[in-house]
């Protein structure tokens, strides 16, 4: 696009160029062939019929007007009181001058044209520029705008989230120290249950103690009878080895009969499970318990071999 | 939300679980507690009742297994006239009647004919105190094999009762001497453990001496003084085939199985007055000396790792058991210290009893077993010349030989390892020695 605006620019200047010289080569015929007219007026004529024939087959084909930059040169005055034309002269030199005069006019048309045409692009362009240059400062400030309210609202958000934590750590603060309030509680009512317990336990035990006393004797005999009682009818198979053990939960009734034996925890054999059960079933009725002391209904025997 | 019941029912049973842990825990406290830690040697009361016999069956299958039990120490048998009943079906037992009757377990069966004429032993072991069913099995076989099904129900019971796999479906080599003067005949025999079904698989004028099953039940190693001279022999158990191994100059005696059954430990003398330990490979013949001190040693026995082979000497004036690694140049350490006789070592088949014969202080020879790691000590026998011991493959049990009294013939008897009780094999015609036990028969 700029190549071509180029070129037309310089077809324009090389046109007006043209004209201008058959312009100035056109007045300096005229003048000359007055000049000669009085000395040889005969020759010259041909001369200015070629050139007006050319200038104006060339004005007709050239397109594009002079130049506007360089004002076409303005014909000279005919010199007062030239010699009278003969009458084709005056009509060939009539009709030179009318198209000379037309080709001005429109030449002069075409340059106003053109001079008013430059005008509103220019004003156009400045228009267009102004209009650019307001949008780009509008746009410039719209980004400013749309900038500072952006900060404003991360500076607000960044506000609004610090006084959240900064809630929430209060929160949670206030939590932690309400948890540490109930579990000091919860630890001194456990504390206080747990010294009332021994309390209890001691006051109990003592009873127990003073009611044991008396029958120490007696529970310990009692227990080692059934012991007795069991081994004595334990047939130890050979895979009861130290290092065996075995419990059994052994249900009993009052009197002392076995009602059932449930094998817990037990690392032996199935000689040893066998042997242990029937021992405990051959134990019954196991011997009855001294005064005072009921019969337990169930019976914890652990079988463990120690040689 | 599906798992919501599922969650709900678990969060119920472990508040469940967690109940009971709290409502146990003062229960427990309340409970009494006994400590039991030992317990009686008492051989456990059983009654094997009666089988349902096949009508063209004559051994008494109840009576085989009822022998077996009893005669390996740990059982005592209710006798059938004290029998509360004779069921033959689990479902007949009525256990309190037997509890009553004061057995605690009870063995009830039957034998069937099946197809092929074959015959099927079928049993129950059950416990009278508690009613559970504890064992029960089919062994099927010819009408000729029922002892041996019987011996195969014996095993399983005492396994199931003692923990011990049993040991009676297995098979003894022993030397029995018969006839008088010219006539006296020397048999190799092979028999069931308790001393029936026998069968001769060598007969000699000459003595025969040591016999040796292998490890792998296949064959048979012996002493044989043929044409007056000893040599060493192995010969196949079912075939009969035999091999003469060593017949060097001297003495060819006590072979002992290496526990792969490709080696035997023997005693040759040589030329020199002094018997040696030595090893004869029997597929390269390849022999090695293991001992080399000038005194007699002899009665190799193999640890069943392969590891040492122990034997007896005089090298420090009375014969004492000693050990040596299995391969030549190799420490030898003594074994035995208790008595200032102690001869004739065999090891159980786990390697950690050693039997042997010693002499007392009175000068009766008689079967004692010692602890290889602690060394513990203990004599089994009261006879008055018991020797050559010989453990049951399951270690539970020793067979030896018994010379009863001057000019008595001997007997073959067992005993448990424990000591508490000894049997005495089904009498055999003249003279019964040299026990040797069979391994397992797979």
């Amino acid at each position: 696009m700029t190549e071509y605006v180029r070129d037309r620019w310089v077809s324009i200047g090389m046109s007006v160029l043209l004209h201008g010289s058959l312009l100035a080569l056109l007045a300096f015929g005229f003048w000359h062939f007055h000049q000669q007219q009085q000395a040889a007026p005969s020759v010259p004529i041909n001369a200015t019929v070629v050139d007006a024939r050319t200038l104006k087959g060339t004005g007709t084909v050239s397109t594009p007007a002079p130049q506007p930059k360089q004002p076409p040169p303005q014909p000279e005055q005919p010199p007062e009181g030239p010699p009278p034309p003969t009458p084709d002269e005056l009509a060939m030199r009539q009709q030179a001058a009318q198209a000379e005069a037309e080709h001005e006019a429109e030449a002069q048309k075409q340059l106003l044209a053109r001079q008013q045409a430059e005008q509103a692009r220019q004003e156009q362009q400045q228009k267009e520029q102004a209009a650019a240059e307001q949008a780009a400062q509008a746009k410039q400030a719209e980004e400013a705008q749309a900038a500072a309210q952006a900060d404003k609202a991360a500076k607000a958000r960044k506000l609004a989230a610090a006084k959240k934590k900064a809630a929430a750590a209060k929160l949670a603060a206030q939590k932690e120290e309400r948890k540490l309030a109930e579990e000091k509680k919860l630890a001194e009512e456990q504390a206080a249950a747990e010294r009332a317990a021994r309390v209890a336990d001691l006051q109990r035990s003592l009873r127990e103690d003073e009611q044991a006393t008396a029958a120490s004797g007696a529970l310990a005999s009692w227990q080692s009878a059934i012991t007795s009682r069991i081994q004595n009818a334990w047939i130890r198979p050979p895979t009861a080895q130290p290092g065996i053990k075995c419990v059994l939960n052994v249900g009993l009734v009052p009197g002392g009969s076995v009602t059932g034996v449930s094998i817990g925890e037990c690392n032996g054999d199935d000689a040893v499970r066998q042997s242990i059960q029937t021992a405990v079933y051959n134990a019954s009725p196991l011997p009855p318990p001294p005064n005072g002391i009921p019969f337990p209904r169930q019976l914890i025997i652990t079988f463990q071999p120690t040689n | 939300m599906k798992q919501t019941p599922r969650m709900a029912t678990l969060l119920r049973m472990f508040l469940a679980v967690l109940t009971a842990a709290w409502l146990a825990a003062p229960t427990a406290r309340a409970q009494l507690q006994i400590q039991i830690t030992s317990g009686v040697s008492n051989p456990v009361p059983i009654a094997i009742v009666p089988f349902a016999e096949a009508p063209t069956d004559y051994t008494d299958v109840a009576d085989v297994i009822q022998n077996d039990l009893v005669g390996s120490g740990r059982f005592t048998a209710l006798s059938r006239d004290r029998m509360p009943a004779k069921p033959t079906n689990a479902a007949d037992v009525k256990f309190a009647d037997w509890k009553a009757a004061g057995s605690d377990y009870v063995v009830v069966g039957q034998v069937t004919p099946i197809a092929g004429g074959q015959l099927a032993v079928d049993f129950n072991l059950l416990n009278a105190l508690t009613g559970q069913n504890i064992a029960r099995q089919r062994f099927v076989g010819s009408s000729t094999a029922l002892r041996n099904a019987a011996h195969r129900v014996s095993d399983v019971i005492y396994q199931a009762i003692t923990g011990i796999r049993g040991a009676f479906a297995t098979r003894i080599a022993y030397v029995a001497i018969v006839g008088q003067g010219a006539d006296q005949r020397f048999q190799l025999v092979i028999a069931d453990a308790d001393g029936y079904n026998q069968h001769l698989i060598l007969e000699s004028r000459f003595p025969i001496m040591s016999p040796a099953w292998s490890p792998d039940g296949q064959w048979i190693a012996y002493v044989s003084f043929e044409n007056h001279l000893s040599a060493v022999y192995v010969q196949r158990v079912l075939t009969g085939q035999r091999t003469q191994v060593s017949m060097r100059a001297g003495i060819n005696g006590a072979p002992s199985w290496s526990p792969d059954s490709r080696k035997l430990a023997l005693t040759l003398s040589g030329d020199s007055g002094h018997p040696q330990i030595y090893i004869l490979d029997l597929s390269t013949q390849q022999l090695t000396r293991i001992t080399d001190v000038p005194a007699i040693n002899t009665e190799a026995a193999w640890s069943p790792d392969g590891r040492y082979i122990y034997f007896t000497s005089d090298r420090a004036g009375e014969p004492q058991i000693y050990r040596i690694g299995a391969s030549p140049g190799s420490a030898t350490e003594r074994i035995t210290f208790t008595d200032e006789y102690n001869a004739g070592p065999h090891l159980s088949a786990d390697g950690k009893m050693l039997a042997m014969v010693t002499r007392d202080d009175s000068g009766n020879y008689r079967i004692a077993v010692q602890n290889v790691a602690t060394g513990d000590f203990r004599v089994l026998t009261h006879g008055r010349l018991d020797t050559s011991p010989s453990f049951a493959p399951n270690g539970a049990s020793i067979m030896y030989a018994v010379r009863p009294g001057q000019g008595e013939a001997g007997i073959l008897a067992t005993t448990s390892v424990d000591g508490l009780t000894g049997l005495s094999l089904k009498p055999t015609k003249g003279e019964v020695r040299d026990p040797s036990w069979g391994p397992f028969i797979q």
